[in-house]
C-alpha cells in the first residue's frame, strides 16, 4: 500500500513509514529518549529530502512530546519558571537555526553540514554512553571493586555562571542561579533542533542534570515541556520559511511511533539500566559510522539536485 | 514551444528558399488518430504513479512511429556538483539549468538513428542531444571548469532517469505496430510527475521523412487532501504551520489519554 506525501512529493510504502516510526518509537520507549535523532537520518535513508525530513520530524516531535509532557505535568515534575527561560533560549536558537537551514540549502551544503553535526553529536554521545555503561557492567561483575566515585554536587560550569547577573531562584528544582545560564543552553539546543530535526532531549537532559544540576525527574518533565514548545516553534518557522513540513508524513510517523513506544516501555522493564544504555550506544555509534562513510566515500553521483529559489518543492 | 515554432518557421522558410519540396512542420502532416485510455490522472492519497495506454492508426502503413511525452514547467533546476575538499565530499559549485523539459520520454519501434537523420532529430527535438542543445546553464557558485557542461547534462539526465522522468526506449515490443497499421504503447507517469499539463506526441516517419503527426494532452492534478495540503502549505504557510502544530498536539494528547485508559502506565 502506497501513500503519497504531498510536500515530500513522492510516494512511499505506508507500512515502511509506519514501521520506521514503530522501530524508533520502540527504541524511544525502551531508552526514554525522544528518538528524533534516529528518525531524521532514517527518513533521509529512504529518500525523503533532508529538509522535509527534518521539518516533518519536528512536527512529529510536537505530538510525541506533548503526550509525555502532559503526564509529567500531572505528576508535578515540570519546573515552569526554569522551563520558560530555557524555552526563550530555545525559540531564539530555533529561529537562528531555521535561517541557517535556509541559507545552507541555498548554498547547497545543508546535507553536508547536517551530517557533520550529526556525526560529531552522535559520536560524542554514543561514545560517552558506551564507555559509561561498559564501566558499570564491568563493575557489577566485580562486586569487590573500588567504591563509586561521587561527582561534585555542583558542576564547575554552574559555579562559573553563579557569578553572572540576573540571579533567580527556581523553587521546583531547588536552584539559585543566573538566568543567562539556562537561556544559553536553550539557545544551543534550539539551533541543534532546527538543524537536525530533533527535540534535543538527548543533549538537554544530560545538560540539565550534569550542568545545571536539576533533579533527574524534574529535568525530564521540564525537558518534555520545553520540547513541545521548542519543536512547535521550529515547525512553525519551517512552515513559514522553508515550506517543508509534510503533515501527512508526520502523522503516519506519529501513528507508528506511539504504538512502538508502548512496546518499548514494556521491553524496558525487563532489561537493566546499563544493558539498555549500552544497546543505545551501539545503535548510535552504528549510525555515526554510516553517516561518516557518507561524507568520506566517493558519492555515486557527483551532480545532485539543489533546492530551487524560494526553497519550496 | 515558442522556440520550436520559430525554428520550424525558419526551417520551412529555408525550405522555400532552397526550393525543397518537403516541410518539416508537424502540424501540416497527416493527422495521426490516437485514443488514450484516459486523459486525466488524479493524485490521491494512495497515488503511486499511473499508466496511460495509447492506441493509434498508422497514417501510412508500414511507417515507423516515434512517440514523445513532454511537459514544460519552466523550472529552474539548481544542480550542486560535489568535489573533494580534504577528506570530505561536499558541494563545490552550483549551476542553474533552464530549458530542459520537466519530463521527457521517447518510445520508438526501432533505434531512432535508423528512423531519422540526426538533423531531423535535432529539428524535431527527438533524443537527448536535442535536449542538450536547447538546455541553458549558468554558474551560480564556484569556479567553472572545461567539461562541466557534459557533467551537468549527464548529471541532470541521471537524476531525471532515476526519478523515471526521462527515458528513451527503442524497442518494437514496447511500441508495437500490428501489421504496420495499428500501433499501441503506454507511457508510465511516475510518482514524481507533479501536477500540470503533459503532451503526448506521435510522429510517423517513412524513409526518414515525417508523414504523420498527432497530439494528446494529459492532465495530472492533485485531488482531495493532497491538493488541499499542498495548496495550503504553499499559499497560506502561517495557517498551515499553526494547523500542523495544533493537530500534532491534539494527536499527542489524544494518544496519551487512550493509552492511559488502556492501563499501560
Amino acid at each position: 500500500m502506497e501513500i503519497y506525501l504531498p510536500i515530500a512529493g513522492m510516494s512511499l510504502n505506508f507500512f515502511l513509514v509506519i514501521g520506521i516510526g514503530a522501530v524508533v518509537g520502540f527504541l524511544s520507549g525502551l531508552f526514554g529518549v525522544g528518538g528524533g535523532f534516529l528518525l531524521t537520518p532514517l527518513m533521509m535513508m529512504i529518500g525523503i529530502p533532508p529538509a522535509v525530513a527534518a521539518a516533518s520530524d519536528s512536527n512529529q516531535i510536537v505530538a510525541a512530546a506533548s503526550s509525555g509532557a502532559f503526564a509529567h505535568w500531572r505528576l508535578g515534575n515540570v519546573d515552569f519558571k526554569l522551563g520558560l527561560i530555557i524555552l526563550a533560549g530555545g525559540i531564539f536558537g530555533g529561529t537562528i537555526g531555521v535561517q541557517l537551514v535556509y541559507y545552507l540549502r541555498q548554498v547547497g551544503n545543508f546535507e553536508f553540514v547536517m551530517k557533520v553535526v550529526y556525526v560529531l553529536m552522535l559520536g560524542l554521545v554514543g561514545g560517552a554512553m558506551f564507555m559509561e555503561s561498559l564501566r558499570t557492567i564491568m563493575r557489577s561483575r566485580r562486586p569487590a571493586s573500588d567504591p563509586v566515585v561521587v561527582e561534585s554536587a555542583q558542576p564547575k560550569l554552574s559555579r562559573m555562571f553563579d557569578r553572572l547577573p540576573l540571579k533567580m531562584h527556581f523553587h521546583r528544582s531547588g536552584l539559585h542561579t543566573s538566568a543567562i545560564f539556562p537561556f544559553s543552553i536553550g539557545t544551543t539546543v534550539g539551533i541543534m533542533a532546527a538543524l537536525l530535526g530533533v527535540g534535543g532531549g538527548f543533549i538537554m537532559v544530560p545538560a540539565m542534570i550534569y550542568i545545571i544540576g536539576m533533579p533527574t525527574i524534574v529535568a525530564i518533565g521540564t525537558d518534555l515541556f520545553q520540547i513541545v514548545l521548542t519543536s512547535a516553534n521550529v515547525t512553525l518557522q519551517q512552515a513559514f520559511v522553508n515550506k517543508t513540513v509534510d503533515l501527512l508524513l508526520a502523522l503516519v510517523l506519529l501513528f507508528g511511533s506511539t504504538i512502538g513506544a508502548q512496546f518499548g516501555a514494556m521491553a524496558g522493564k525487563r532489561l537493566k539500566g546499563e544493558q539498555i544504555r549500552i544497546l543505545l550506544a551501539i545503535i548510535v555509534l552504528a549510525m555515526t559510522v554510516k553517516l561518516f562513510l557518507d561524507l568520506v566515500l566517493t558519492p555515486e553521483h557527483l551532480v545532485s539536485l539543489a533546492p530551487a529559489k524560494g526553497g519550496g518543492h | 514551444m515558442k522556440r520550436l515554432v520559430i525554428i520550424l518557421a525558419a526551417v520551412s522558410l529555408m525550405g522555400l528558399v532552397a526550393g525543397r519540396a518537403w516541410s518539416i512542420s508537424p502540424e501540416a502532416q497527416n493527422k495521426v488518430v490516437t485514443a488514450a485510455s484516459k486523459n486525466v490522472i488524479q493524485i490521491g492519497l494512495s497515488y503511486r504513479g499511473d499508466e496511460i495506454h495509447f492506441f493509434g492508426v498508422n497514417p501510412v502503413p508500414g511507417a515507423d512511429v516515434i512517440t514523445r511525452l513532454t511537459a514544460e514547467k519552466e523550472e529552474v533546476i539548481k544542480l550542486s556538483m560535489k568535489g573533494k575538499v580534504g577528506p570530505f565530499w561536499m558541494t563545490v559549485k552550483q549551476y542553474e539549468v533552464t530549458g530542459a523539459p520537466f519530463i521527457y520520454k521517447i518510445h520508438a519501434n526501432k533505434p531512432i538513428g535508423e528512423i531519422i537523420s540526426e538533423e531531423t532529430a535535432r529539428e524535431l527535438e527527438i533524443g537527448y542531444p536535442a535536449i542538450k542543445n536547447r538546455m541553458k546553464m549558468h554558474l551560480v557558485r564556484g569556479q567553472a571548469a572545461p567539461g562541466d557542461a557534459d557533467k551537468v547534462f549527464e548529471g541532470l539526465v541521471n537524476i531525471k532517469e532515476s526519478d523515471n522522468l526521462y527515458n528513451i526506449v527503442e524497442d518494437p515490443r514496447r511500441l508495437e505496430i500490428e501489421e504496420g497499421k495499428l500501433f499501441k504503447h503506454y507511457f508510465r507517469f511516475p510518482p514524481k510527475a507533479t501536477e500540470g499539463s503533459y503532451q503526448v506526441e506521435t510522429f510517423a516517419f517513412q524513409n526518414g521523412e515525417l508523414v504523420g503527426y498527432g497530439k494528446d494532452v494529459i492532465e495530472i492534478k492533485k485531488v482531495g487532501l493532497e491538493s488541499w495540503l499542498t495548496k495550503t502549505s504553499q499559499e497560506s504557510p502561517v495557517f498551515y504551520g499553526i494547523m500542523a502544530v495544533l493537530i500534532a498536539m491534539g494527536a499527542g494528547l489524544g494518544v496519551g489519554m487512550i493509552f492511559r485508559k488502556g492501563g499501560h502506565h
